[in-house]
């Protein structure tokens, strides 16, 4: 258990530098920001509306995906890039081991960071009208997308120094191009699987059923969300120990 | 008792009728030799396949053909074994967001040592890192980090110890204090496999030699017979100094020099005796009252050593 604590720790401290928290920070806070802005002139409705647009286009489409991205790409990626990777690998330790706490490392990170992100927007949503129902539905949806997002990218990350550019087409032409205009598709969306966790957390009444028509996304149960993100968390794992085992770990 | 001078009697590492090649470049050819306790060194020009041998030995990439065992193990196949591996790697990259006894720490935490902390201070002891060791790594020259990276692949205590390039970017004064490092561990009884480009590091550092030219094992055997080898070869020195002109001067009256070449602020120095020409380059240095700033062994001149040993094979 030690070495594994080790090397997730190691990892934040990484992926984490004080810069990247301030700048993921502000970012993550900026919907709040914004909101807190705006929400003041509206009628509880419209405060509603406003919440939802930085929910839906804003915070699961834009945010959860590229914080994700950036964090999770590194956590294996860097170590490759940097040369550092034989310090790792040469360990006594099972190679699924490194793998579980690499991917645990990107999913405290990127979770925690969209976490607050979830946090601050839904918190500034209840100063301003008084109800807290929303918080855990998000923070819970946010979380779910990220283990999703990190089980995806940490891998791609270790396969390719273009993790970053493979990662953006893959959130902006699959997720919001062909996913938005194929939902049939949307098990295969990490963000649309956080928001239906999020829908099915969130109270029955926060949305009609002619606005559930209008988001871009079939939603599925919480169980199969969290099925869902189970699987691909356990499929990342034994895929990137498959690899520390078997390829060879540096180039020529 | 084996006859061949690339095998030792209770080998540690072996390495059989080993080849690897990534596409159609074939960066190490059918070698064979073994590895036991004491300090050997591996010497060869850059790009020789020293390096893909000792990340084959690490299992940091598998042979495309042959067999490799480590304490009669392949370690990718069973991570117990590095328990007992130590690697200092070429590449100079390190963590730099710890300090050194972050990073030795980690290292022995990685390992599986018991009192991680105390075995870090005394490998950080061992190697004369004190002083440094609670500065960030980011802040270390490239000769201290291969000093952390030694402390961080000692402090396992393991049995078998793999340096590449392991003095690449120190000053002299750290490369004796490593060099005597690495000549205790032989003698306490582990295998220490120590690569370098330069004759006059592994004649330092270790008694048995293993030269591999162009992905294969070029001659093998103790390091009296290797020099005996390329004794009609002359080295090539490259001197870097504030007077390049008259210290070329100077030195062309000195006998050990066969030649002298000057190329902007430096001059090539051709001769047999690489040793006395260290100290006729001071002498002479101070006679014309130039300072020199670098001393180094060339490596077109030991390029050529390796091929004639090529084809002495």
């Amino acid at each position: 258990m030690r070495p594994a604590w080790a090397i997730t720790v190691a990892t934040v401290r990484q992926v984490l530098t004080l810069r990247r928290a301030i700048v993921f920070g502000l970012a993550e806070a900026s919907p709040a920001l914004v909101y807190l802005l705006v929400a003041n002139t509206l009628s509880d409705e419209a405060a509603l509306d406003r919440l939802g647009f930085m929910i839906l286009i804003v915070y699961f489409p834009l945010l959860v995906p590229i914080v994700s991205l950036i964090v999770a790409s590194g956590v294996l990626g860097a170590e490759r890039r940097d040369g550092t990777l034989s310090f790792l690998v040469l360990r006594p330790i099972p190679r699924w081991v490194i793998a579980a706490a690499k991917a645990a490392a990107a999913v405290i990170v990127a979770g925690g960071l969209n976490a607050f992100g979830a946090l601050a927007l839904t918190v500034s949503y209840a100063v301003e009208t008084g109800n807290w129902n929303l918080v855990v539905p998000l923070v819970v949806g946010g979380v779910l997308a990220s283990i999703i997002y990190a089980a995806i990218f940490v891998p791609l990350g270790f396969f390719t120094d273009r993790a970053v550019l493979v990662g953006l087409l893959f959130v902006f032409v699959f997720e919001n191009g062909i996913v938005t205009a194929l939902r049939g598709l949307s098990a295969l969306s990490p963000w649309r699987t956080g928001f239906s966790a999020f829908i099915a957390l969130a109270p029955p009444d926060l949305l009609t059923g002619e606005d559930l028509a209008e988001t871009p996304v079939e939603l599925i149960s919480l169980s199969t969300a969290a099925l869902w993100t189970a699987l691909a968390a356990l499929v990342s794992v034994a895929l990137v120990a498959l690899v520390l085992r078997n390829r060879d770990l540096t180039s020529e | 008792m084996i006859d061949d001078p690339a095998l030792v009697d209770n080998p540690t590492v072996e390495v059989t009728d080993v080849s690897k090649w990534f596409g159609p470049k074939v960066a190490v050819s059918k070698i064979t030799c073994s590895f036991g306790p004491g300090v050997t060194g591996l010497l060869g020009p850059n790009g020789a396949g020293k390096t893909t041998l000792l990340r084959m030995v690490t299992g940091l990439i598998r042979p495309s053909e042959g067999a490799i065992s480590v304490l009669g193990e392949w370690p990718r196949s069973s991570p117990k074994v590095y328990a007992e591996i130590g690697l200092v790697p070429e590449e100079s990259a390190v963590y730099t967001h710890m300090t050194g006894r972050e990073y030795v720490e980690y290292a022995a935490v990685l390992s599986g040592v018991d009192g991680p902390a105390s075995a870090t201070d005394r490998a950080i002891e061992a190697v004369a890192l004190e002083d440094a060791a609670d500065r960030k790594l980011d802040g270390y020259s490239k000769g201290m980090r291969q000093r952390a990276k030694v402390v961080a692949a000692l402090v396992a205590d393991p049995k078998i110890l793999v340096l590449d390039e392991p003095l690449n970017g120190t000053d002299p004064v750290q490369r004796n204090h490593l060099i005597a490092v690495f000549r205790q561990l032989g003698d306490e009884g582990r295998t220490v496999i120590v690569s370098s480009h330069v004759l006059e590091e592994i004649e330092r550092m270790s008694d048995r030699v293993l030269a591999i030219v162009d992905g294969r094992l070029a001659a093998a055997g103790d390091v009296a017979a290797i020099r005996r080898a390329m004794s009609d070869i002359p080295y090539r020195v490259r001197v870097e100094t504030t007077r390049p002109r008259q210290l070329a001067a100077r030195l062309l009256e000195d006998a050990v020099v066969h030649g002298v070449a000057i190329e902007d602020e430096a001059i090539l120095v051709e001769t047999e005796d690489l040793s006395s020409l260290g100290h006729q380059v001071a002498v002479a240095a101070k006679r014309v009252e130039a300072v020199p700033t670098v001393f180094r062994p060339e490596d077109a001149s030991l390029e050529s050593v390796f091929r004639y040993l090529v084809r002495r094979r």
